[in-house]
């Protein structure tokens, strides 16, 4: 019997991409829309096209199933995705932190929820279109940066749980988005002209104050006007500190003429506390709910870790920290290190190798 | 790998006969029927000769059918021509959206709306619905067939409720027209609505009866079509297979159920001999449906999984996302969610061989019994 892979398909170009790789490579494939969220219970209706679990989306992908005569279904994950993902949301703004959904859904949903999925289904392998790719090193799966540097994707996938990492195929992995779009073209695939998504798939009209305030109302106005300290002096007042993420420049009301950034929220107090940039800088983060994708290194360690989404990665320690699980050490100060962002350690000599990551703490 | 097709009750495959009919008169009739000349004659002829098939097999007059583009529509109709603000309706909780909703919208211009759940037999009790019955009550409509459980009411009993309160009568008989017999010389109702793809007929048709004496105004305004009530020019094919279909229908109806009563009765004895636990939900189905309870399994995936198989079946109410919910009918008849969400439709039709109904029997076989094998050995 062929091996049984169950591809992700959000109804974008990458996912119909990534079904087709798989039926390429030989495998029996089927798709699934997870459906992870509704309007009904996150609002911010726009009726864009490139909202995942819109109704346009999943028809979209079953059509390209059915060209590629591959069965498709929609199976409903909006219960762990409101647990683990909106919910914890809410929970990291209400805290003062900025959290990254993308991540909690990938670690949470699109791994560890589908491929309990898959084992139910009885598929042996599961499929998705993000730029990344798995790949053996001394015969053991690691995760390795995609070859798109502009698409690579590997940054958001450093919680998945590494036993699935065995079960993954991500079959984008080699490519670049335009020569993914092109395969996507030449294969007549309906998507293929999909818009790109950039914001927060449950959050479409891209303002979170707005899903805030309608997810948790209560708490949310329970906030209320807050002080802006700078070296012990309130220097303005804000509307709520939820509204507010640590590097923050715009939108503070402050008129300096060297800009002012959000260096730290606190909640408690309901305050937002700004400083020119030089002060952003640390030299260090403790980190939380650590995930390893090799075996636990031996401390300290050394690699190379990255902040967020688009920055560089930089040279860090690794070592057990005091208050979070572990404590990185920056070779170089490094800006804006926001807590509930993830940091993401890589093989500081193989630097596409993902070998895990965290949450940052202060 | 045969593929079967178990899903009876969300729609049939089209009969050959109506497929062959359907196409002749796509080919060869394609006047506009309100026109005068022949052209426009012989559309009118189709349409007419449909509507005396369609009430030859419910035995009313052919005066009292109405086409209509579905039988949501036909429910529409009458739901939103009858009661109006300061109106008391009655309904039950598990009526198809088609009446649920427009019942939720009228409710919130006003109209009082009583919902009856149905008892853990999955039916409504007539009784209920006298108790519920007021002196503004306008309307009642109560379906003739659940469509999620199979499920007969007895409509005669709150027909004749209604007759006497002088209320009037709505039934949605879309998944009972074909599978059980409708005697409107006999059964007290004003109002039933059909459809043609329940019963080997085409999608986009369905139709209404409305009892003489009784009106109620359009939906949308246009030409004068079906009497003033359906303006739009009619889909005469889609008109003419939904009369030949329910002439079939009627016809073999006997020998239809006979049929189906035999393949449920088999492919029941199948299961318990191959030792897979099951409980029936609900009583006095219609032929060939079956809602069933596999303790142990998870709808959603056992659907899918029988999908894999190359069987088609169903769990819960479909939503415009292709996700599912449990079947609300089962939770409002009491079941509890476990129960609700472990339990499956199968429905069988009038071209299912034995051999199908034990291919079927394989399959859960090949997926329950795991299942409930590891979860209750």
């Amino acid at each position: 019997m062929k091996t049984k892979v169950m591809v992700a398909m959000s109804g974008g170009v990458d996912s119909s991409v990534a079904l087709l790789k798989v039926l390429e490579s030989g495998y029996e494939a089927f798709g699934v829309t997870m459906k992870l969220w509704d309007y009904q219970t996150s609002g911010g209706n726009v009726s864009r096209e490139n909202s995942c679990c819109s109704v346009d989306e999943i028809n979209g992908a079953k059509l390209v199933c059915d060209r590629m005569d591959v069965p498709h279904y929609t199976i409903d994950f909006s219960k762990v995705f409101r647990e683990k993902v909106m919910d914890n949301f809410a929970g990291e703004y209400l805290a003062g932190r900025t959290p990254n959904p993308c991540i909690r859904c990938n670690s949470f949903v699109k791994w560890d929820a589908f491929i309990q999925q898959a084992d139910i289904l009885g598929a042996d392998l599961i499929a998705t279109g993000h730029y990344a790719r798995v790949e053996l090193r001394d015969d053991v799966p690691v995760l390795k940066k995609g070859l798109d540097p502009v698409k690579d994707q590997a940054y958001v996938l450093w919680g998945i749980p590494r036993h699935t990492m065995t079960r993954t195929l991500l079959p984008l992995g080699n490519l670049t988005k335009p020569q993914v779009r092109q395969i996507a073209a030449d294969n007549r695939l309906a998507t293929a002209t999909t818009p790109e998504s950039m914001e927060i798939c449950f959050i479409p009209d891209n303002n979170y104050m707005r899903f805030l305030r309608e997810f948790v109302p209560d708490k949310v106005n329970a906030i209320g006007h807050g002080n802006i300290i700078e070296d012990h002096q309130v220097v303005g007042t804000h509307s709520g500190y939820a509204g507010y993420t640590v590097g923050q420049r715009k939108g503070l009301g402050l008129s300096n003429p060297e800009p002012r950034y959000v260096q730290k929220i606190d909640p408690e107090t309901n305050t937002v506390f700004v400083s020119k940039k030089n002060a952003l800088l640390t030299f260090g983060c403790n980190i939380s709910s650590v995930n390893w994708l090799v075996d636990p290194p031996d401390f300290p360690h050394r690699v190379q870790a990255q902040i967020r989404y688009n920055s560089q990665p930089v040279t860090a320690d690794l070592a057990p920290g005091s208050t979070g699980e572990l404590q990185a050490q920056f070779s170089e100060p490094q800006p804006a290190v926001t807590p509930g962002q993830s940091i993401v350690f890589y093989d500081q000599h193989e630097t596409d190798i993902v070998l895990g990551g965290g949450i940052i703490e202060i | 790998m045969k593929n079967i097709y178990c899903d009876i009750s969300a729609t049939t495959p089209l009969s050959p006969e109506v497929d062959d009919f359907i196409s002749k008169i796509q080919r060869t009739v394609f006047g506009n029927p309100s026109s005068i000349h022949r052209f426009g004659q012989a559309s009118k002829a189709v349409i007419e000769n449909a509507r005396r098939q369609v009430s030859d097999a419910i035995h009313c007059s052919p005066g009292e059918i109405y086409f209509t583009g579905c039988g949501s529509e036909s429910d529409n109709l009458v739901l939103h021509g009858i009661p109006g603000p300061g109106d008391h309706l009655i309904i039950s909780t598990y009526e198809h959206p088609a009446v649920k909703k427009p019942a939720a919208v009228l409710e919130s211009a006003g109209t009082i709306v009583t919902r009856i759940p149905p008892g853990t037999d999955g039916r409504i009790n007539p009784a209920a619905v006298e108790k519920a019955i007021r002196p503004e009550t306008k309307l009642v409509s109560i379906m003739m067939v659940n469509n999620e459980i199979g499920s007969v009411n007895d409509v005669a009993a709150i027909g004749e409720i209604c007759k006497a309160k002088h209320i009037l009568f709505h039934t949605d008989g879309v998944q009972a027209l074909g599978k059980i017999p409708i005697d409107l010389q006999v059964l007290p109702i004003d109002f039933l609505s059909m459809s043609a793809h329940k019963v080997y007929g085409p999608k986009g048709v369905g139709a209404l009866f409305i009892r003489r004496g009784v009106s109620i105004p359009p939906l949308m305004q246009g030409g004068g079509q079906e009497k003033n009530l359906r303006p739009g020019t009619e889909n005469i094919p889609g008109i003419a297979g939904f009369g030949l279909a329910a002439k079939l229908a009627a016809e073999s109806l006997n020998v239809t159920s006979t049929h189906l009563k035999n393949i449920t009765d088999r492919f029941l004895a199948a299961i318990s001999h191959r030792k897979i636990q099951y409980f029936i939900n609900g009583s006095h189905q219609v032929p060939g449906v079956l809602n069933i309870y596999f303790p142990g399994i998870d709808a959603q995936s056992l659907v899918i999984r029988m999908d894999m198989a190359g069987i088609a079946i169903s769990a819960g109410s479909a939503c415009s996302s292709g996700t599912t919910k449990p079947a609300g009918a089962l939770l409002d008849m009491g079941l509890d969610r476990d129960r609700a969400s472990a339990s499956v439709r199968i429905s069988f039709g009038k071209y299912h061989t034995i051999a199908d109904m034990e291919s079927v029997a394989e399959a859960l076989e090949n997926i329950v019994l795991p299942l409930q094998k590891e979860i209750f050995s």
